[in-house]
């Protein structure tokens, strides 16, 4: 049996293990404008990704926007999961493929209809402004909201399709007890599908929050030049400044910050449903 | 507690009708079983009544108020799943608590009525358990205290029994049947088995394909069946096709002519013979019959007859060692009698299964 794990365990290794390995060792090198990257074992290079009031913004940018768009897609999606889990007609498995469908289309294609329809000559503003209901055109574009707008499109499918694999496995006969019992929708709804689909929302969640940290297309093209994520400051870092210590030091905190957030969400939740 | 009316209940999806139409009163403190095969409507009607299902027509009334159109929760139905459908995530305590909470009973009363239901099912020191680490039998019981305790109008069973081994069924059935009758509830309960049905049921509801065929006591059913579904679903019987050849004479389709009940026969009408009213012997008055086989089954033995070309069953008592009868082998000559009275004409549906039982 361990013989049959053993070229995915290679390929992980190879793959993910070495290169990370790599690039941590490449993080505590110094940088040099000349030779561009010397040899080093300093921490230098965390201690200015962390106290750099800058990259202490691009963070706290990154994982509010993270959170945000985790929290509606959670909010949005668990009524959508809910439909699909308890959907029996034969057009269950069209509604699957349309929920997967936003992910059939590349990040910068779909980034770039966001652009046409939030831009200041975009569909929207167009719309309203031939409606006469405004003067101006609204700057929709190039904001946090276009950003978190852009990323809850693309997760959102991810949070769906987890929370109704989980849901679907929650008997309808428990939520009919629930009503035959006394308990209302709303209540049957908190006291006993919310408490069995917990694994379902931390598990979805944990999956679209780290999709979320590491978004790069969707900040870069609907947030524009002034709006910063820790995935595109990585990439500045690498390509435009050729800063590959720091770079790499910067690509370390967002990984470790990412699973510290992870970790402590889905602790505090294996908590809650523990507790019932 | 109170009465159960339905009125022309009836559920259809699209052209499939799945509840044709049941007129039905169950009496306080009564217990009636919805009794057929699998696909008759009896869990249909049972979810109609429970508000699952919104009925196509008819109506639904609990202790004389009309509910057919009320949500599930409002219906003061205390139901017990086939499947339990206890809350995985609570303790057995917050399982049989969990209504009494929804009507606002206070902590302490909870409390005791909690412990009161889970004593009446005899698993008073396991509230603290999670229901799966009970056995099968005890998430049954977990189920019923939990819909007993909120003293619902209307008790609901659908198939509790299906999920349990053979010999806890039968335990289990006489302890449903003796807590129904001491909390004089009145229950409407469903299974697919006629023995389940017959030991537990004040009344029966016999139904096939969305129809109600006949309502009665067990006795009633068995003795005076509406019609040749009744007559093959409940007991065994010799169902044989045929015609009316004279007044008390029954053609039978294979070539033998059966004495039978005087009266009229309906179209399309069987002659219903019970196996147990049919007598071997091994000589004297009787219709003469060839052994085709003999079936030893300890207290019975079953003897599969030919009368002249018309297959008949015989069950009955084994004789003794020293009876002639104890000796008979197929292909043996032997005469078979019954009382005429109990040869009856009935009525079959088209598309009902008659098959004769030897």
């Amino acid at each position: 049996m361990a013989a049959l794990v053993l070229p995915a365990a290679l390929l992980v290794l190879v793959l993910l293990v070495a290169p990370m390995a790599m690039l941590f060792r490449i993080s505590l090198n110094q940088y040099s404008p000349t030779e561009l990257m010397i040899e080093a074992l300093s921490p230098e290079n965390y201690l200015r990704a962390i106290a750099d009031p800058y990259y202490q913004d691009v963070l706290a940018t990154t994982m509010g926007v993270a959170l945000s768009c985790t929290l509606i897609a959670l909010l949005l999606g668990f009524p959508a999961a809910y439909w699909l889990a308890r959907m029996e007609s034969r057009w269950k498995s069209l509604a699957v493929i349309l929920t997967l469908f936003p992910l059939l289309v590349g990040n910068v294609v779909r980034a770039a209809g966001w652009m046409a329809l939030l831009g200041r000559d975009g569909a929207i503003n167009a719309g309203l402004m031939g409606l006469g209901l405004i003067a101006e055109p609204l700057t929709l574009l190039y904001t946090r909201g276009a950003v978190i707008l852009g990323i809850v499109a693309v997760v959102a499918p991810y949070m769906i399709l987890t929370l109704a694999s989980v849901i679907e496995a929650i008997p309808r006969q428990v939520e009919e007890a629930a009503a035959n019992l006394g308990a209302g929708p709303l209540t049957g709804f908190r006291r006993v599908v919310l408490p069995l689909a917990l694994p379902g929302v931390a598990a979805g969640s944990v999956l679209v929050f780290i999709l979320c940290m590491n978004a790069y297309a969707t900040p870069v093209l609907l947030g524009g030049p002034q709006f910063k994520m820790m995935a595109p400051a990585v990439y500045d870092q690498f390509v435009k400044g050729t800063n590959w210590p720091f770079g790499a030091a910067l690509a370390f905190v967002l990984l470790v910050v990412t699973l510290t957030l992870t970790i402590a969400g889905s602790a505090l939740l294996a908590r809650r449903s523990r507790r019932g | 507690m109170g009465t159960l009316v339905l009125e022309g209940l009836a559920r259809r999806y699209g052209a499939t009708v799945a509840v044709e139409r049941v007129d039905l009163d169950v009496q306080d403190g009564e217990l009636v079983a919805l009794l057929g095969p699998s696909g008759c409507g009896k869990t249909t009607t049972l979810r109609m009544v429970a508000g699952f299902v919104p009925p196509s027509a008819g109506r639904v009334l609990i202790g004389g108020r009309d509910v057919t159109r009320a949500a599930p929760h409002g219906r003061d139905t205390g139901m017990v799943f086939q499947s339990y459908a206890l809350f995985p995530h609570m303790s057995v305590g917050q399982n049989v608590a969990f209504g009494l909470e929804m009507r606002k009973v206070g902590r302490a009363e909870r409390e005791r009525r909690v412990t009161e239901a889970l004593r009446l099912v005899r698993l008073e020191g396991l509230a603290d358990r999670l229901p799966r680490q009970l056995s099968g039998g005890q998430q049954q019981r977990v189920a019923l205290a939990r819909a007993l305790v909120v003293n619902p109008a209307v008790f609901l069973l659908d198939e509790p029994l299906s999920n349990l081994d053979a010999k806890l069924r039968a335990e289990v059935r006489f302890e449903i049947r003796a807590l129904q009758q001491r909390l004089g509830l009145t229950t409407l309960f469903v299974t697919h088995d006629q023995e389940e049905a017959l030991t537990m049921a004040d009344r029966l509801v016999v139904m096939d394909r969305g129809r109600v065929r006949q309502i009665g006591n067990a006795e009633a059913l068995y003795e005076r069946p509406a019609d040749a579904f009744v007559a093959g679903f409940i007991g065994r019987c010799n169902l044989l096709r045929g015609a009316l050849e004279s007044p008390g004479r029954f053609r039978a389709a294979g070539g033998a002519t059966l004495p039978c009940a005087p009266g009229a026969a309906p179209a399309d009408s069987v002659l219903a013979l019970r196996p147990e009213r049919v007598s071997v012997e091994t000589r004297g008055e009787g219709l003469p019959a060839r052994l085709l086989a003999v079936t030893y089954l300890g207290a019975q033995t079953e003897y599969h007859l030919d009368l002249g070309g018309t297959k008949l069953l015989a069950i009955r008592a084994t004789p003794a060692e020293d009876d002639p009868r104890r000796a008979l082998a197929p292909g043996d000559a032997v005469t078979v009698h019954w009382s005429p009275a109990e040869a009856r004409l009935l009525p079959a549906l088209p598309g009902d299964l008659v098959e004769e039982a030897a």
